[in-house]
């Protein structure tokens, strides 16, 4: 958290005090800078609105901080007057009781006045508003990528030779090139959730039957979280996704690579996890060049879809980004993806029962089967082309 | 009212002819016992249970407010299931809305309108009874979801088509969209009431610039609730209609848009959050003026902002909606209007702190909750004001910042007001005060636990913690206010739960006569209803009063002597009415009770067997009928004298009707 952003908290927390008596404010006020300290000095989120770092955030923050400024001065204004009235105008116990205070019933020069100044001062931050507004929702015509938000995951579609279908799709991490305003396409396929990756943008709803444009844009590389903000039901709380942002050349050798189909594995674990991959994962699952029948819209799902794994192993998280995919070392981190095929439901909540999320295999495949489709899917692609630092 | 006494059980007409007394059965007769207050008509009652019921799901509320807190304590919470958590947090805030804040405004409305207006009840006493029974009925019914397959699921809001039957398969969904459907006719059949009442029965003199503040807000909020409630009836039958009868009003495959959802929803939706904070403005501009010893200042600007709010709270409603999809031009729009509601919003502020100003403050319970109105709801309009800039809204809807913000607005600024109104209005409604010493700690609890509580989660949520998140990780750094945060949910409940402690304490210490009576003036009030014995008797007033000014009671003790110098000429308790007439009154009923037990059932049946609904139809239908049979007034009911008389010192100058409180309610 941001110097800026620790005046607008103590702004409203100065306000609040103004009804108690003077010790205590004094007690409050030295609290209150311990409270401070302490909150300078813990650890920022990964997810953090007031560390922008796209163009689209940037202009945002300094729009959000004008308009906190205000707020917070006349905060100040307000809280200095309701003190001063508990100060200076407390009965006290030697009043005569029948010494009525004067008794004004208004002032119409007054009331104008403090009429007038707040229209001023709005009319001041609708004149920057407005601007911003047009500004920021304008469509970009950078290239474009399809997002799409379903029960509890992203997909994110590239139409690389612009024919009008899709050449990569793939799931929780959304790779950009560094340096363009990104036209983003926002959808739904069952429920309204929403797109919001705080470093880069603002938020943007994806609703079911409507197309959303949305810019996103980053100047460096790096990887930016985002988390989905429209209550979606069940898992909303684990419906996460990153942006990816690589260097011009990383991107283009990303997208060569995910163009390339997948092929059938020749070692004998990984060919057995192929053919078990083939009996019980394929009717929600695609890996172009080899499993494609479950093509998107099946019916296992109230969405239609479930995530591509055609090259899995070049994201950095899985299941909704809730999962990391690889350990601090670099290693792949198999003992939560075995888990998480083994019983989904149970490391996520959700409702296969109502075609809400993946199935669990617990009582289908054993351990051994278990450990062939691992050992599949670590050839699915790899390794990512930026790790989480 | 000696309405106990031996009656025929048949009226004989002047006719000749013979007619049961009350249509089809005998009335309830009960002057004292249960019978007293599940039949009464009589206004005060009705606002008393108001209070006491919405006091019950207040506290319910609360526990689910601290079962949220208790889940969000520690990253990766266990407390509860995903599941439970999306029940929980969608009944706390339909719970709070519906069943605290609402009906604890009605309380007052009812309870305190006709006093203040100087009429003997409402103008349909009956409705009065129906929309309260409603209200309890549709209340009960909105948590029997708990004990049949759980809560809704799908947010207070309700957001189409995340709450169709595809994506919410229970009937929690179903429970609400019923629920509510009983819960709003309360609401609207109140709103008409209350309407009529304010226009109509208002005691001779007392023009709409001479009435009290509370008054015109609750004016205001029944137009509100009167325009408002209709559009969210819509969204809701059409949303059960899509439930219960696979209608695809909400269905995209079939070409719906889901943001006909939302528009309905908030076009309610902003409006209610006038209904909710308006009375509690009404409630500070009695109270601000009384205990700093001052008339309000600016009287004409405090009301006309009021309605202004009320108008202009209906050009506002996308800026809910500002990341939906509205398109630049709509944003825009809705954000400048947006932000010029605070215009009105801003001048009641001031006019308040200028009110105080050059005052002689008693620092009453009262009126520490009315300055901590004043102080928390600047913070929580000032935070709104952020959200309207739309840009910056992208970053904060959705987020803690949003709920930090609406709580200043609900919990300090409605809640806050509310409380004022309870320790202002206790010893008119119940005869005494509560204890002082109580209060304080009530006070300094719930308000240094409320900015515990909500004041971090401005950080929260400008750190990015997103609303309606059953858990955040270890890695989102959100730990530490997240704990503050609960911490202060707690000191909150220890507030409350001395505020419980002080209502039984001083009730039982009241009965064995420890705690004093109160006399009728005990604040140097202002208003008419200080100008009746506390409590205020079963009929009001003795006799009408005639209104000759703003503020009247007041003037009526306060005059300037011969050098000009302003003097309390009276006492208070000494002028006011002695309650000891026993006029016309309008008699209990059972319709309005049994009528309200027949729309629950037919919600119930159309969940699970029409038959229910087939049932619950013949109830309501025939307590319609029985009701349209029966008098309002039993002729028959005990009553000695007409009781309308003039109070002998007060002559109608003007000779105009000087009886509106004696025609006869009709609902």
């Amino acid at each position: 958290m941001t110097a800026t952003n620790t005046k607008l908290t103590e702004v409203t927390t100065n306000s609040m005090t103004t009804n108690r008596p003077i010790l205590y404010r004094a007690v409050r006020l030295g609290a209150l800078v311990a409270l401070i300290t302490a909150l300078t000095s813990c650890a920022t989120g990964r997810i953090d609105p007031t560390d922008p770092v796209g163009e689209n955030a940037k202009q945002i923050d300094a729009i959000m901080r004008l308009s906190g400024y205000l707020a917070a001065a006349v905060g100040i204004f307000v809280a200095i007057a309701v003190i001063v009235v508990i100060v200076k105008f407390r009965a006290r116990p030697d009043d005569d009781p029948d010494d009525l205070p004067e008794q004004i019933h208004g002032n119409k020069k007054a009331e104008l006045t403090w009429t007038l100044i707040p229209v001023v001062l709005l009319v001041f931050l609708t004149v920057i508003t407005i601007p911003a507004v047009f500004d920021l929702s304008a469509k970009s015509d950078g290239r474009t990528i399809k997002v799409e938000g379903q029960q509890w995951w992203w997909q994110f579609s590239y139409d690389i030779d612009e024919d009008g279908t899709p050449d990569i799709v793939t799931a929780n991490d959304l790779v950009i090139p560094i340096g363009e305003e990104i036209n983003l396409e926002i959808l739904s396929n069952d429920v309204i959730h929403s797109f919001w990756i705080p470093q880069l943008n603002g938020k943007k709803d994806a609703v079911p039957g409507r197309v959303h444009h949305w810019r996103i844009s980053s100047p460096v590389p790096g990887i930016f979280y985002g988390e989905c903000v429209e209550f979606c039901g069940l898992s909303h709380a684990n419906m996460q996704m990153r942006t990816v942002a690589l260097e011009q050349d990383d991107y283009d050798a990303w997208v060569e690579d995910q163009m390339k189909a997948s092929s059938v594995p020749t070692a004998a674990s990984a060919k057995r996890g192929y053919d078990l991959f083939g009996r019980h994962c394929i009717s929600c699952h695609v890996v172009n060049g080899v499993y494609e029948s479950a093509a998107n819209g099946n019916a296992n799902l109230t969405s239609g879809y479930a995530p591509n794994l055609t090259h899995l192993m070049t994201r950095t998280s899985f299941a909704g980004s809730v999962f990391e995919l690889y350990n601090d070392d670099g290693s792949l981190n198999i003992a939560e993806l075995r888990e998480w095929v083994r019983n989904a439901p149970a490391r996520k909540p959700s409702r296969p029962d109502n075609r809400q999320g993946m199935v669990s295999f617990a009582e289908i495949l054993n351990e051994a089967d278990l450990d062939d489709i691992v050992t599949y899917l670590s050839t699915l692609g790899g390794p990512p082309p930026l790790m989480p630092s | 009212m000696a309405m106990t006494e031996e009656r025929p059980e048949v009226l004989e007409l002047e006719s000749g002819e013979t007619t049961p007394t009350t249509g089809v059965f005998a009335r309830p007769t009960n002057a004292s016992g249960w019978r007293s207050w599940f039949f009464t008509v009589d206004h005060k009652k009705i606002g008393i249970m108001y209070g006491a019921v919405a006091m019950f799901w207040f506290f319910w509320g609360g526990i689910e407010a601290l079962l949220i807190r208790l889940q969000l304590f520690t990253p990766n919470g266990d407390v509860l299931t995903a599941e439970q958590y999306n029940q929980i947090f969608t009944m706390h805030g339909t719970t709070m809305v519906f069943l605290v804040i609402m009906p604890l405004a009605a309380a007052f409305a009812n309870y305190m309108v006709p006093l203040q207006i100087g009429a003997r009840d409402v103008a349909f006493p009956r409705m009065n009874a129906l929309g309260l029974w409603l209200f309890v009925f549709g209340g009960i019914f909105l948590n029997l979801s708990w004990f049949l397959g759980g809560g809704p699921d799908g947010g207070w809001f309700a957001y189409a088509p995340n709450t169709g039957v595809t994506y919410s398969p229970g009937t929690g969904m179903d429970f609400y969209t019923f629920g509510l459907q009983i819960a709003g006719i309360a609401s609207l059949v109140g709103s008409i009431n209350l309407i009529v009442t304010i226009i109509n029965m208002r005691a001779p003199g007392m023009s709409m610039l001479r009435m009290p503040v509370f008054t015109w807000m609750i004016l205001v909020v029944q137009f509100l609730l009167l325009f408002a409630l209709p559009v969210i009836t819509v969204a809701l039958v059409l949303l059960s209609f899509d439930r219960t009868f696979d209608a695809n009003f909400f269905n995209v495959a079939m070409g719906a848009d889901p943001l006909l959802w939302q528009h309905l929803f908030w076009i309610f939706g902003h409006p209610e959050v006038y209904i909710l904070i308006l009375p509690s403005f009404g409630i500070v501009s009695e109270t601000l003026p009384v205990f700093s010893r001052k008339p309000l200042f600016g009287y004409s600007v405090i009301v006309i902002s009021g309605a202004a709010i009320g108008f202009m709270g209906w050009g506002v409603w996308a800026h809910h909606m500002f990341v939906s999809g509205l398109g630049p031009v709509g944003v825009a729009a809705f954000s400048a209007t947006t932000m010029f509601i605070a215009v009105p919003t801003g001048v009641k502020i001031l006019n308040w702190i200028a009110t105080m100003w050059g005052g002689n403050i008693r620092f009453t319970l009262p009126m520490m909750f009315s300055v901590s109105l004043v102080a928390m709801f600047t913070i929580g309009g000032l935070s709104g004001v952020m959200h309207a800039v739309a840009p910056a809204d992208t970053q904060q809807t959705d987020t803690y910042f949003i709920v930090a913000h609406f709580h200043y607005v609900l919990f300090g600024g409605a809640l806050m007001g509310l409380f004022a109104g309870m320790y202002y209005w206790w010893p008119k409604a119940f005869g005494y005060k509560l204890n002082d010493a109580l209060g304080k700690w009530h006070f300094w609890f719930v308000l240094i636990g409320f900015n515990m509580t909500f004041g971090p989660m401005h950080i929260l949520g400008l750190q990015g913690m997103a609303r309606r998140h059953s858990r955040y990780g270890p890695e989102d750094g959100f730990d530490f206010w997240n704990a503050v945060v609960s911490i202060g949910a707690f000191v909150i409940l220890i507030g409350m739960i001395i505020f419980a402690i002080n209502i039984v304490r001083t009730w039982l210490g009241y009965k064995a006569g420890t705690v004093p009576q109160e006399g009728a003036d005990p604040w140097d009030g202002r208003t008419l209803e200080w100008a009746i014995p506390s409590p205020a008797p079963e009929h009001n007033f003795d006799y009408v009063p005639v209104v000759t000014d703003l503020d009247d009671f007041w003037h009526k003790k306060y005059q300037t002597d011969g050098t000009g110098k302003l003097r309390k000429v009276a006492n208070g308790n000494d002028i006011a009415q002695k309650g000891d007439q026993h006029p016309h009154l309008p008699s209990a009923s059972y319709w309005p009770i049994v009528l309200a037990a027949g729309l629950p059932l037919i919600a119930l049946g159309l969940i699970y067997n029409l038959w229910l609904s087939g049932i619950g139809l013949l109830l309501m239908l025939g307590s319609m009928f029985g009701w349209s049979l029966e008098p309002a007034t039993d002729p028959d009911a005990g009553h000695d004298g007409h009781g309308d008389h003039q109070d002998p010192d007060i002559t109608d100058s003007d000779g105009s009707d000087n009886n509106t409180a004696e025609e006869a309610p009709v609902g």
